[in-house]
Formats: C-alpha cells, sequence, structure tokens
C-alpha cells in the first residue's frame, strides 16, 4: 500500500467505512502486538491491548487529524491501552505486588540465589523481568518506549500525554528501581559478559 | 568542571539526550564516583535486552479483524462529515448561492446607514463561525486534559500506602499549569460548568503536588477523602464524555 493509496483508505475509514478500517487492521496489527507486548510483557494481555486500541482507535477515528501519521497516532493509542491495562491488573491485584521504591528494593532479596546460578542468560532475563513487573505502570510504559523502543523524552510525553517533566520523571524512576533490583545480578558472570558485549554496541 | 552528575543527568548520558555531553564526557575521566554511579547505570540497562515478542503469522491481521469486527462501535466522527455526502453537499450548495444572493442584492437594493449599537446580519454570520470554531477547539482540548487528570487521579486512588508519589505529583504539576489556563479560558468563553469542575480539580492537583513525596498513609488517605467528596472523579469523567459529545455533535448553539 503507498502513500496515496493509504491516505485514500484512511479517508474511507473515516467516514466509516468498516472495510476501510479492515485494511488498516490487517496493516498495523503485527506491529500493534509487537509494541503491546513489549509494554506488557504478557501475550495474553498484549492480545487484549491489540483488540481494545483498534476498538479505540475506531471510535476515535472522527479525532484523527488527516495530516497527522496514522501509524504515530495508533501508537499512542497503543501505549495509552497498555497502561490502562497494567493500571487494571493493578488495581485487580489490589497492589499486593507493591510499588514502592522499598517494594523494589526488597524483591531480588527474597531468596537471592548464588552467583553461579545467575550465570546463564535466560535466569537473568527472568529476574529482569521480575524486577520490570516491580515498576509502576507509568513507569513502565515511559521505560518500555525509552529503552525498547528509543524514544526520545519529548516524544514519551506526547505518547502518554504527560507533561516532559513527569515523563522524565518516570523514565528516572524505573530506572532507579531496576538498578537498585538488579544490583546483585551485576556481579554475577553471566550479566558482566551480557553487559560488556551490548554495551560495545550503541551506548556512550 | 568540577560539580558532580546527577544520576538523572547520566541516566540521559547513557540515553544519548544529555545535555553538554562533553562535559559529562571530561568529567567521568577523571571523577571516580561519577564513573562508578554511570558504570552501574549502564550495567544495568545493557542487561535489560529487548524482549522478543511471540511470532506472529502473515494472517494476524485478518485474526484480528474477525475478532473485533461484531464489536466495532459507533464512530465519534467529525461535525462536519454529514456534510460530505453528495445529497447534503448539493443542498449546503444552494444555501450557500442564496445566502450570497441575498447579499448581493440586500448591498444593490438600498444603500441605509445601520445603527451602530446593533451588529448586521452580516457581522454576525462572519463572527459566529470563529467563535464556533474556538469553543470547539476549547472543549476537545479539555476533554483530553480531563482523560488526563483522570487517570493521575487512579493512580492516586490506588497508590499502595506510604508510596513515592514524586512521578505523580511532577505529573500533576504540569496538569495544574494547564488546568489553570484552560479554566481561564472557559471563563472568558462562558463556559461556567467546564470552569468550576476544573477549579475542583485544580484544588486536588494543588494538594497532591504540595505532599511530601514520600507521602503517609493519613495524609494519603486524606487526599482520596477530598476526591472522593468532591466526587471529583465522576465529575471529571462525566464533563469529560460530555465535552466529547459536544464536539462530535453537529454544528450548534452551544450555551
Amino acid at each position: 500500500m503507498d502513500a496515496t493509496e493509504a491516505a485514500a483508505v484512511l479517508a474511507r475509514a473515516r467516514q466509516g467505512d468498516s472495510e476501510a478500517f479492515r485494511a488498516l487492521v490487517e496493516r498495523h496489527s503485527r506491529s500493534v502486538f509487537r509494541l503491546a507486548f513489549r509494554m506488557t510483557g504478557n501475550e495474553q494481555d498484549a492480545e487484549d491491548v491489540v483488540q481494545e486500541s483498534f476498538l479505540r482507535a475506531y471510535k476515535q477515528l472522527g479525532r484523527f487529524e488527516s495530516r497527522a501519521n496514522f501509524g504515530t497516532w495508533l501508537y499512542r493509542i497503543v501505549a495509552n491501552c497498555s497502561v490502562d491495562m497494567m493500571r487494571m491488573k493493578q488495581a485487580r491485584h489490589d497492589q499486593s505486588r507493591g510499588d514502592s521504591l522499598d517494594a523494589a528494593v526488597q524483591m531480588p532479596a527474597a531468596g537471592t540465589p548464588g552467583p553461579e546460578r545467575l550465570a546463564e542468560s535466560a535466569q537473568i532475563q527472568r529476574r529482569v523481568q521480575e524486577a520490570l513487573g516491580g515498576l509502576s505502570p507509568l513507569e513502565r510504559a515511559a521505560f518500555t518506549l525509552r529503552h525498547y523502543e528509543g524514544r526520545s523524552i519529548d516524544e514519551i510525553s506526547r505518547t502518554l500525554g504527560l507533561g516532559t517533566s513527569a515523563a522524565k520523571h518516570s523514565v528516572f524512576r524505573a530506572v532507579k528501581k531496576l538498578r537498585i533490583s538488579l544490583a546483585p545480578l551485576r556481579s554475577s558472570p553471566g550479566s558482566a559478559r551480557l553487559s560488556a558485549e551490548r554495551s560495545a554496541g550503541s551506548q556512550p | 568542571m568540577n560539580r558532580h552528575f546527577t544520576e538523572e543527568e547520566l541516566t540521559l548520558y547513557y540515553y544519548g539526550e544529555a545535555r553538554r555531553r562533553e562535559d559529562i564526557d571530561a568529567h567521568l575521566g577523571t571523577c571516580t564516583a561519577c564513573a562508578t554511579t554511570y558504570k552501574e547505570i549502564a550495567a544495568t540497562l545493557a542487561m535489560i535486552a529487548t524482549p522478543d515478542a511471540p511470532a506472529r503469522g502473515e494472517q494476524y491481521g485478518l485474526e484480528v479483524w474477525q475478532r473485533i469486527r461484531h464489536k466495532l462501535p459507533e464512530q465519534n466522527a467529525p461535525w462536519w462529515t454529514p456534510w460530505i455526502r453528495s445529497d447534503r453537499l448539493a443542498w449546503a450548495a444552494v444555501a450557500a448561492t442564496i445566502v450570497v444572493a441575498a447579499f448581493v442584492a440586500g448591498r444593490v437594493w438600498e444603500r441605509q446607514p445601520a445603527s451602530p449599537a446593533v451588529p448586521t446580519a452580516a457581522e454576525a454570520t462572519r463572527s459566529a463561525p470563529s467563535a464556533e470554531v474556538t469553543r470547539r477547539i476549547l472543549l476537545t482540548s479539555v476533554a483530553d486534559h480531563l482523560d488526563r487528570s483522570e487517570r493521575l487521579l487512579i493512580d492516586i486512588m490506588n497508590t499502595p500506602d506510604r508510596s513515592d508519589i514524586a512521578t505523580e505529583q511532577a505529573w500533576a504539576d504540569d496538569l495544574l499549569t494547564t488546568s489553570r489556563l484552560y479554566r481561564q479560558d472557559a471563563i472568558d468563553a462562558g463556559e461556567q460548568s467546564v470552569a468550576t469542575v476544573l477549579d475542583d480539580l485544580e484544588r486536588s492537583l494543588i494538594e497532591i503536588v504540595h505532599s511530601p513525596s514520600r507521602i503517609s498513609a493519613a495524609d494519603l488517605e486524606q487526599i482520596r477523602r477530598r476526591i472522593d467528596a468532591a466526587a471529583l472523579l465522576f465529575k471529571v469523567r462525566v464533563l469529560g464524555d460530555e465535552l466529547r459529545q459536544r464536539d462530535a455533535a453537529p454544528t450548534r448553539q452551544i450555551s
């Protein structure tokens, strides 16, 4: 689908043509799922986010400005749906996991395995997932956009509808919590190797 | 450069967003404390690899469509959408022709000095669309603002006791600044009910902003009680919905 065709499809979808909207769904579903999965870290939640995002997008198509990029607009909807999904889950679990810095600090301490067992990359990633699970929905969303998606603070701010300082603060809080949570792993041989391999690449 | 850099600055530096990168480069070469902090941040973030999303096949888009097609809600179409249907467009063209003809006829028929105190119909017609457009922009912006505020209030209502609410405070601070501007605009536009809800909202935002970031359970409970007492979440949600409906409705006089 070239740009002209895409614009025509979008225009038809905005006028309520469901077949045109179907073309948009087919075109964007996989990228929407990918983002939703990175945001939520859970396949089933990501599927729910995909559905909810397209339903919201369809309902709000009238508010979409035709000069804007549909992909960017949809991206924002997906990010915000993901945040809502994480909030809902968090509320449902009655905050039992906790959201505070203290909780993040305490989490890895419980039953911390020795450095030998942490040498395996899979185990490290499991611990990383646990640490990510200790972030608040907003922190996780902001961190995902910054770390996985490579979005700037300004872009995160626009995507999540936050002020720049709130977006920046969410990323900082996430990094701080992760740094504390993952401290025991930093000295393990597996993580040192992993860090060295990844640091050799793009980061300063 | 003698001053140490904060964790925030070093995090931005890691992500390539820091200002004065050269200063940080030079400082990290000479300051062991900052270099250690930076190494910790970099080592932590290097451990966090982008997760591979489970694969989805070529037919995935179609599968998603099949799942949602029966759930598609009614669209909030823009107010002008009904007019681009060809039959209505034709009627609109006829109406426009009549208006133009009447205007020209009026000019040619008789030139009488209009009373300065009473605006002419043509003047009223000219000024009405811009006021309407301005009002619509305001309503849409306030509706978005209320959406964001609702999310913050839900966060506050669900925050565990004795949490650090610094993130929410920064967010509330941003919303507070915007809210004040919208409230003034709403007053200017004669939208008193909007201004009243924004005023209520600001009171809670101010309370959130001025609370200690490591908030005690009692302080948090007090904020929540005030939000409940003012039925703030309900008002914010209802007003947001109402403004969106007004925005989606065909052009009409808004009281």
